[in-house]
């Protein structure tokens, strides 16, 4: 009886063992490293690192930035969500996929557009040089919220859309009934059915510019506003390199994400309300009068306009112009810069290691985060929660920090595994990274299988393997391929794990965009970045054709 | 349908899976010492001299090149990060003092390599450990739409007309940078208060090298001081809007040291391409690149010749003392 018990629970502790290797461990390195001092336990002088003044300064730096940026990009989702949740422009299902387009931008090459729009004698200037020097006032705290928010609203705002389609248009109706105005019935009825939803969605956002690299690496730094990521990244990688401070400092910033989470947890618990029922429901519509929708228009067209119009303007334009001393000018515009791109080896081999580092590490996630999950609604007690919890964890903890992690740790175990200056680390670091996609994915797509369906298989005789491949299988398929999707597109252009453990002689696109930024031509790296976007476009259309017509058959 | 994409799927896997098996076990191959196939050296930009070197030398020797280019910063650190297990073999920096403080840390193998009696003198130190086989040196370089003429000294930099136009690469990431203010601050009367003029001038720090000089061709700063001359006579040649001068009271021309790391796990390949950088060859490709080349009997036709360039009285062991702090007070000036 032990013995079938231990066999039926082996795959789990394997998969947990396999998980505290990848992502527990390098995590403890980094607090190690924070703590210990030339080989002892040192509190001490490790809290005079983390209360340097200096530190200090990072941390509000980045706090102030987090809050700016939720607060920014609350005021551009919420509209927007409304607008595309509730009235008649609900029906064009098109804007959904534009709404995506800021968000798929690798924010680096956005925030390096904007830059380039708005400095002095920038694209801006050259195309209505009777501003004057305007547009240089972007260049402060305020620009870098903008720039920021516009890259990460459009995860507010799907969210927001969603939940705001879930609310059902009798709440609102009995509440109109009753006698209360619009505003009442939005303040007492539609807000607090959304604050759950807003909190998990704030909270992401606020994470997510926390642990952002690429905007305040080329925005912030130029404004002089340095933040965790930035100073991170400046101790593990320009000399004098000072790991233990970049660890106490990756220390301090997980302090702070899993406290956010606790607040986040606290807050949707006591405002979630059990909205979706077996029960159909219509959601509600708002008829906006013509000037209202016009108005609708107009904000939409704005928002487009400024999340992408005007980086994608910059960069596009700047992947084109021949010589930078002459900037917009006829006769100044060229193709050479695409064609250098496609015949020096070295770009070319760069987008290979960036497309077989997207595909294999999105592979290795959708096998290893289905395990995940399948065991996960097999097992129970400490188990299950230690599975779930682990493999969770990467997505609530920046990235910059894991990555240190999986530097340091496997730097020690060197002798033991020779993993690390091998392109193999950067899989695996990936892997790490983006495992949370894949196993929130294909929970969803599990918790949406009635139980009885399985049950119906192994009544029929069929075996456990049977059945998982006959029934399971197919049904979380697509689960599965869109955090692969997912995975492939973020991993296609992911900036600071490349940065900080490539091996010497490994290029990828995001590294060798940022090597033109800084040492050859903009222009080269642009017309890079315009071809990146191009691919991940591809893919993510062929993947949309695909299931599409899945769905069709 | 269904079946024939994740047949695909599973094929385009299993071969990039392959191909990075492939290249695992060439790696593993290529670190058993008999094999002696490769030689790894970390060398700063420009890139594009940096590939045609690897190339050169594979041609000649059969030997494969694995290089990492960075910024000095990024070289150092890298090499600090794989002291447990060091990877490289030969260390090219672009700061002659960057390349003394390691020798000082007693990193360095000597060496005396082929045609070294050629070499411009001092350009190979005392003991033999570095080699200067290239040197830039930085000057002023200006836009000419935005300044159409352009003479003045380093300390008539600070004056009102040019408020809010001067910029400067990060001494912390360019070693060109770094060595030429611990020469301003060691080899002058009042280089420190230089510095400070230039940042109450609205001196701006807009990255590496080539950032620096890019804020400067867009026009969005006039004027680059210490800007290495190499990047603005490739600029020039392109047809940007760009002019270099070297100030009357001189500059700092750094030889771009390459040095034999101690470690080098393959330490004849090393020394094979040390002696290769001073090659006909290789120098050659030096001046190709608009880069000073360390042998005296090469002349480049390019730029301004080594003797042409006025400098500053240079006393390297001082200068390497001084030159990281001083690198982070300017950049703490101008935050």
């Amino acid at each position: 009886m032990r013995q079938i018990d231990l066999k039926k629970n082996l795959p789990q502790v394997l998969l947990l063992v396999l998980l505290t290797g990848l992502i527990l461990c390098p995590l403890i390195t980094v607090f190690a490293k924070a703590v210990i001092i030339d080989g002892r336990l040192d509190l001490y002088q490790a809290w005079q690192t983390i209360a340097s003044s200096e530190n200090v300064q990072t941390v509000c730096n980045s706090l102030l930035l987090g809050v700016c940026v939720v607060l920014c990009s609350t005021v551009i989702a919420v509209p927007t969500a409304y607008l595309l949740a509730r009235t008649q422009l609900a029906k064009h299902s098109w804007l959904d996929i534009i709404f995506m387009i800021p968000f798929m931008t690798p924010p680096y090459i956005a925030s390096m557009g904007w830059i380039l729009f708005m400095q002095k004698k920038g694209l801006f200037q050259q195309l209505f040089p009777a501003t004057g020097a305007w547009s240089e006032g972007f260049f402060c705290f305020g620009g870098l919220v903008l720039v920021m928010s516009l890259h990460v609203f459009p995860f507010l705002m799907t969210m927001l859309k969603n939940a705001m389609l879930n609310i059902p248009a009798s709440l609102e109706e009995s509440g109109a009934v009753f006698g209360a105005g619009f505003g009442l019935r939005l303040r007492r009825i539609f807000a607090p059915l959304l604050t759950g939803n807003y909190a998990i969605g704030a909270l992401l956002v606020f994470v997510k510019t926390l642990s952002e690299y690429g905007t305040p690496y080329t925005l912030g730094r130029r404004i002089g506003f340095y933040v965790f990521t930035t100073d991170i990244h400046r101790y593990s990688t320009t000399a004098p390199i000072d790991f233990g401070r970049s660890a106490s400092l990756s220390s301090i910033l997980v302090c702070i994400c899993m406290v956010m989470w606790l607040m986040q947890n606290d807050i949707t618990n006591r405002n979630s309300y059990r909205l979706v029922s077996g029960k159909g429901s219509r959601p509600a519509q708002t008829k906006l009068s013509a000037a209202g929708k016009i108005g609708a228009w107009l904000w939409v067209a704005l928002v487009v306009l400024v999340a992408i119009g005007v980086p994608y303007f910059s960069i596009i334009s700047t992947s084109l112009i021949k010589l930078r001393g002459y900037g917009l000018a006829a006769g100044n515009f060229t193709l050479d810069h695409y064609k250098e791109l496609l015949t020096t080896p070295k770009a070319l081999s760069s987008i290979w290691k960036s497309l077989f580092l997207a595909v294999s590490s999105a592979t290795i996630c959708s096998v290893i985060g289905t395990a995940v999950v399948a065991a996960v609604r097999r097992a129970k007690g400490f188990c299950k929660k230690a599975l779930e919890g682990i493999s969770l964890l990467p997505e609530m903890l920046p990235s910059i920090v894991l990555v240190i992690g999986i530097m340091l740790f496997w730097n020690a175990i060197y002798k033991v595994l020779p993993l690390y200056n091998t392109i193999g680390i950067m899989v695996l670091a990936y892997v790490v990274l983006y495992l949370p996609y894949t196993v929130q994915y294909v929970t969803s797509a599990f918790t949406q299988i009635n139980d009885s369906l399985l049950q119906a298989g192994r009544v029929f005789g069929g075996t456990p393997s049977y059945v998982f491949r006959r029934v399971t299988l197919p049904m979380i398929s697509r689960g599965i391929f869109a955090g692969w999707m997912m995975i492939f597109i973020i991993a296609f252009r992911e900036l600071v794990t490349a940065s900080l453990i490539a091996p010497p002689n490994t290029l990828v696109v995001s590294t060798y965009i940022n090597r033109e930024f800084e040492q050859g031509s903009v222009s080269l790296g642009m017309a890079m970045a315009v071809l990146c976007v191009l691919i991940t476009t591809t893919a993510l259309l062929v993947f949309n054709r695909v299931t599409g017509k899945e769905k069709g058959a | 349908m269904k079946k024939s994409i994740v047949c695909l799927l599973l094929a385009l896997s299993l071969c990039l899976g392959l191909a990075a098996c492939g290249q695992k076990q060439s790696q593993e191959q290529d670190q058993t010492p008999q094999l002696s196939g490769k030689v790894t050296v970390y060398m700063p930009s420009p890139a594009g001299l940096a590939d045609k070197l690897a190339e050169a030398f594979t041609a000649k020797t059969g030997v494969e090149v694995e290089q990492f280019q960075g910024t000095t910063g990024e070289i150092l650190a890298r090499l600090e990060a794989e002291q447990a297990n060091p990877v490289a073999d030969v260390v090219i920096l672009a700061s002659w003092s960057d390349g003394l403080s390691m020798k000082a840390d007693g990193k360095l193998e000597s060496y005396t390599p082929a045609g070294s009696d050629k070499v411009n003198k001092g350009w190979i130190d005392s003991d033999n450990t570095l080699f200067g086989s290239s040197a830039s040196a930085v000057g002023v370089i200006y836009n000419t739409t935005v300044v159409p003429e352009l003479n003045a000294d380093w300390s008539d930099l600070a004056d009102a007309r040019y408020k809010d136009m001067i910029a400067i690469p990060d001494p912390e990431k360019s070693g060109a940078c770094k060595d030429f203010l611990a020469g301003l601050v060691t080899g002058t009367a009042d280089g420190e208060s230089i510095m400070q003029s230039w940042a109450d001038n609205g001196l701006t720090v807009p990255g590496a090298n080539k950032a620096a000089l890019e804020a400067v061709t867009t026009g969005e700063k006039g004027i680059l001081i210490a800007g290495v001359d190499y990047n603005a006579y490739s600029s020039m040649a392109k047809g940007e809007p760009l002019n270099i001068y070297y100030p009357a009271s001189g500059t700092v021309v750094n030889p771009r040291p390459a040095m034999i790391l101690k470690t080098a796990p393959d330490m004849d390949n090393a020394k094979a391409f040390v002696d290769f950088l001073f090659s006909d060859e290789a120098q050659q490709l030096v001046a190709d690149a608009y880069l000073l080349p360390g042998r005296s009997d090469v002349q480049c036709e390019n730029r301004t010749n080594l003797s042409d360039i006025p400098q500053i009285p240079t006393d390297w062991a001082k200068m390497m003392d001084v030159a990281s702090d001083t690198a982070a007070k300017l950049n703490s000036l101008c935050k």
